[in-house]
């Protein structure tokens, strides 16, 4: 009964009181020499080892060092849980381990679900155990709830020939500012701003039928969906009110304010900003609250996956917004505002670089352009977006071309492909409309699906961009093996990009025109290409890399510096994290793997 | 010689066989790591608050069957001791006697010998107690990790090496952890932890460096 053992660090910090001291009267204390193997792989084990002294190493089936298990750092588990260890664990220096007796920690598994979840052997259901132990702790709770656990308000129907009078005085009766009105088979909502609107600006008589002023532009949420869902859908309608329906049923109302009552947040008010805004300057405050709302969220306790979401949509908007003020007519008409890169698929948060095109249908005067060009630019400077690197932006006439030329451009990258072509073309396959004729943009890609449709070769030299960071053999390994030193890991390197790549380079192979790397996923999952728990791996490992990018993303932002923002030490995270870190890093490993060979880009 | 010649004639006139057992050395290798915490330091006149005994069986310190009691004292106890064990009077005040507490710590211990820091005052005491109840000395064989670790360390030093067996010297040369509370079942985990590890070195013939003694991977890679 060592009472040293720390009962608070994960996953021991899921056990009651009375649990923890269950399990710390039950450990031995096992020694091994330096050299001395603890765990054989396929071995089973009488013990789950929590390392107390010393340095135990984790090697693979050849032999790699996986991971190198420092004090409080646990191994052992599938050993007593499934029966065969998963790797070889052996001391690296004379080592002292806490052994768990088997008999314990099974009884204590089957008691306790959230100390379960720890062990069981895939990434997904860890995560999601550590939301739920995360849960109340900040905005993540209200924004995961669904719809229907919020307080709706009852719909009232009022039909289309009510007078306003009488519709004011229904809203008094039934103390509400919205009611639905009917006109035979159509519905729409009519709220106390339609009637003073309509009576005190409009002057229209008291005696008016109500479907006069109401809006049949219902946008409805189904309840089952979450609250998060309910606050993109107004802030992408810019709407205040949501109708609820339940199968075909209308059973609610939901309101923003009613949603603001559950927290403290913003971001269905920034549209309107935007929408407001009658200058550039005006645009520049509103840019700034989506940046600043960035470090809310996070600081809320959002998922960085729903943060990306809210940005992009906002950025989208705000792109737009800009179009339309700056734009000469020309361009407005024959112009196609794309966003490509992480802006594209939707995962970036904190503005790191900008990707922006212009697709036009047909040449449009040389001075409109350049102007264009130049103040485009320019205002998105003034908003704080990053210049490109790779100068993928509007004012580089490459990305701001006739769609005739720009396809030929894209045959050029395909066909004849110098050292930037596959990031171009990678950059270009993220690409969204946000504002003009979006059939260019859907023309484009349907050229480039066709052009790589078939050519192997091609899309296996695109692929191989995935090894552009050194590959599975040597240096992730070594990367993995960092885990528990004192060598900072490229979460960008490492994890987001190969995960992101692969998946774009098989989404051009099957045709896929979803652009998050999410929805790819699923795509591809529909293929059969891999399977759906893969599929879920893949994402939360995805979306693990995104929150740690996100939070020292905000570090360095915070410190006033760009340098090193992706990079990570991993003394700076706890167990649980590195452990997580470590079985995403695995998932990106296999993944690799998958790509590597369905490419055969061994052949190289 | 003393010993061994006190060992003979305590069984000869030895009348329980209860505590036969003692006599015979555990075949099974295993040893006990035993620490007491006492109202003074003064063998002969201060008595015996708490006992702590850890099992030890090859690699695998037993933790989880530790023998662990307090002791009712008839000595007053010292304020400079109870500084050290912060256990004070009213701590131990509902205890069991050493009557009581001795015959199951004497069961537990068997045959197995004796692992310690200064293993020979905590003997001492528990020999006090013995030897006044059931008219012998406890036979087991004493093995004093300092004295293990002297081997380790200065076993071939020349003359006029400084010399430093201090508690704190082998904890920061093993590289083991310091314990914040130095209670019985600490310092006897601490022993057994000491035990292991120098037994191991010794088996590998691992000597533990003295002129960069002070971390453990120094002394790794000697071997």
């Amino acid at each position: 009964m060592p009472r040293s053992f720390d009962t608070a660090s994960p996953p021991f910090d899921r056990l009651s009181e009375a649990e923890a001291a269950e399990l710390v009267a039950a450990l031995d204390i096992g020694y091994w020499p330096a050299g001395q193997t603890i765990l054989m792989r396929g071995a089973a084990s009488d013990h789950y080892h929590v390392v107390l002294k010393g340095a135990v190493e984790e090697r693979d089936e050849d032999e790699n060092v996986v991971a190198i298990l420092g004090p409080k750092e646990t191994f052992g588990a599938r050993a007593v849980v499934h029966g065969g260890a998963g790797a070889r664990y052996v001391a690296c220096e004379e080592t002292l381990t806490y052994l768990m007796p088997r008999d314990t920690l099974l009884s204590l598994i089957h008691r306790n679900p959230g100390f379960a979840a720890f062990f069981y052997s895939d990434i997904s259901r860890k995560l999601a155990e550590v939301a739920k132990h995360d849960r109340g702790q900040g905005l993540e709770g209200v924004l995961r709830a669904r719809i229907s656990e919020a307080r709706l308000r009852p719909p009232v129907f009022i039909d289309a020939s009510t007078t306003i009078e009488e519709t004011e005085q229904r809203m008094s009766d039934t103390d509400t500012n919205s009611l639905l009105v009917r006109d035979g088979a159509r519905v729409g909502i009519v709220t106390r701003t339609n009637l003073s609107k309509a009576a005190i600006l409009a002057k229209l008589p008291l005696t008016t039928p109500i479907g006069e002023c109401t809006s049949w532009n219902l946008i409805t949420v189904e309840d089952d969906e979450f609250v998060f869902d309910a606050l993109i859908t107004m802030t992408r309608n810019n709407k205040r009110r949501l109708v609820v329906k339940r199968g075909g049923e209308k059973v609610g109302i939901l309101e923003d304010i009613d949603i603001l009552g559950m927290f403290a947040g913003n971001s269905q008010l920034i549209p309107g900003r935007i929408d407001r805004a009658k200058t550039v300057d005006d645009l520049a405050g509103a840019a700034a609250d989506i940046q600043s709302q960035v470090v809310r969220l996070n600081h809320q306790g959002v998922k960085v996956r729903d943060i990306a979401a809210i940005t992009s949509d906002l950025n989208r908007h705000l792109f737009r917004k800009l179009f339309a003020l700056i734009a000469p007519e020309s361009i407005q008409e024959a112009g196609c505002l794309i966003v490509m890169g992480s802006e594209g698929r939707g995962e970036q948060t904190v503005r790191t670089d900008q990707d922006n095109g212009l697709l036009l249908a047909d040449a449009v005067p040389e001075a409109d352009l350049s102007r264009f060009r130049v103040e485009f630019q320019g205002a998105l400077a003034t908003f704080g977006f990053p210049p490109c690197p790779g100068n993928v932006m509007v004012s580089n006439p490459l990305w701001s071309q006739t769609i005739d030329d720009f396809v030929m451009q894209l045959k050029r990258w395909v066909h004849s492909p110098d050292a930037d072509s596959p990031m171009h073309l990678g950059i270009f396959f993220d690409a969204v409309c946000v504002a003009g004729n979006a059939d260019l943009l859907t023309r484009a890609k349907r050229e480039f699906i066709a052009m790589m449709s078939g050519e192997t070769a091609a899309i296996a030299h695109f692929a191989k961009a995935i090894d552009q960071f050194p590959g599975p053999g040597g240096v992730i390994n070594s990367i993995l093996a960092t885990v528990g030193r004192e060598e900072p890991i490229d979460i960008k390197k490492s994890g987001t990009f190969p995960i992101v790549h692969g998946v774009r380079s098989l989404a051009i192979e099957k045709g896929i025109s979803a652009t998050s790397t999410v929805e790819r996923i699923l795509a591809i999952a529909e293929t059969r290409f891999f399977d759906e728990t893969f599929a879920r791996e893949l994402s939360d490992a995805l979306g693990y890399f995104m929150e740690l990018r996100l939070k020292s993303q905000l570090r360095a932002h915070l410190a006033g510096t760009t340098e090193g923002e992706s990079l990570l030490r991993p003394s700076d995270l706890t167990t649980l994290d590195r452990d997580l870190l470590r079985d995403a890093l695995r998932v990106v490993k296999r993944f690799r793997e998958i790509v590597r060979n369905h490419f055969k880009l061994g052949m190289f | 010689m003393f010993r061994w010649l006190r060992h003979r004639y305590d069984r000869m006139r030895l009348k329980d066989p209860r505590w036969l057992p003692l006599f015979r050395e555990d075949p099974s290798g295993e040893v006990v790591s035993v620490d007491c915490e006492t109202t003074g330091f003064d063998t002969r006149t201060d008595d015996i608050i708490s006992i702590s005994a850890i099992r030890i069986a090859g690699n695998r310190i037993l933790t989880s069957q530790a023998f662990n009691a307090y002791v009712r004292p008839d000595a007053e106890m010292r304020a400079d001791a109870i500084r050290v064990h912060q256990l004070r009077a009213v701590d131990v005040a509902g205890a069991r006697p050493m009557r009581e507490v001795l015959p199951d710590f004497l069961d537990f211990l068997g045959g197995r010998p004796l692992v310690g820091y200064w293993i020979d005052y905590d003997a001492a005491m528990l020999d006090r107690y013995v030897s006044a109840y059931y008219g012998f000395h406890l036979p087991n064989r004493r093995i004093e990790v300092s004295g293990l670790y002297y081997e380790r360390k200065y076993g071939d030093a020349p003359q006029g090496t400084q010399i430093d067996l201090s508690f704190a010297a082998i904890t920061r040369d093993l590289g083991l952890r310091t314990l914040a509370l130095h209670d019985a079942f600490n310092d006897a985990l601490s022993a057994g932890e000491m035990y292991v590890q120098l037994t191991d070195m010794k088996a590998r013939n691992v000597r533990i460096a003295r002129e960069h003694g002070h971390d453990a991977s120094a002394a790794i890679t000697v071997g």
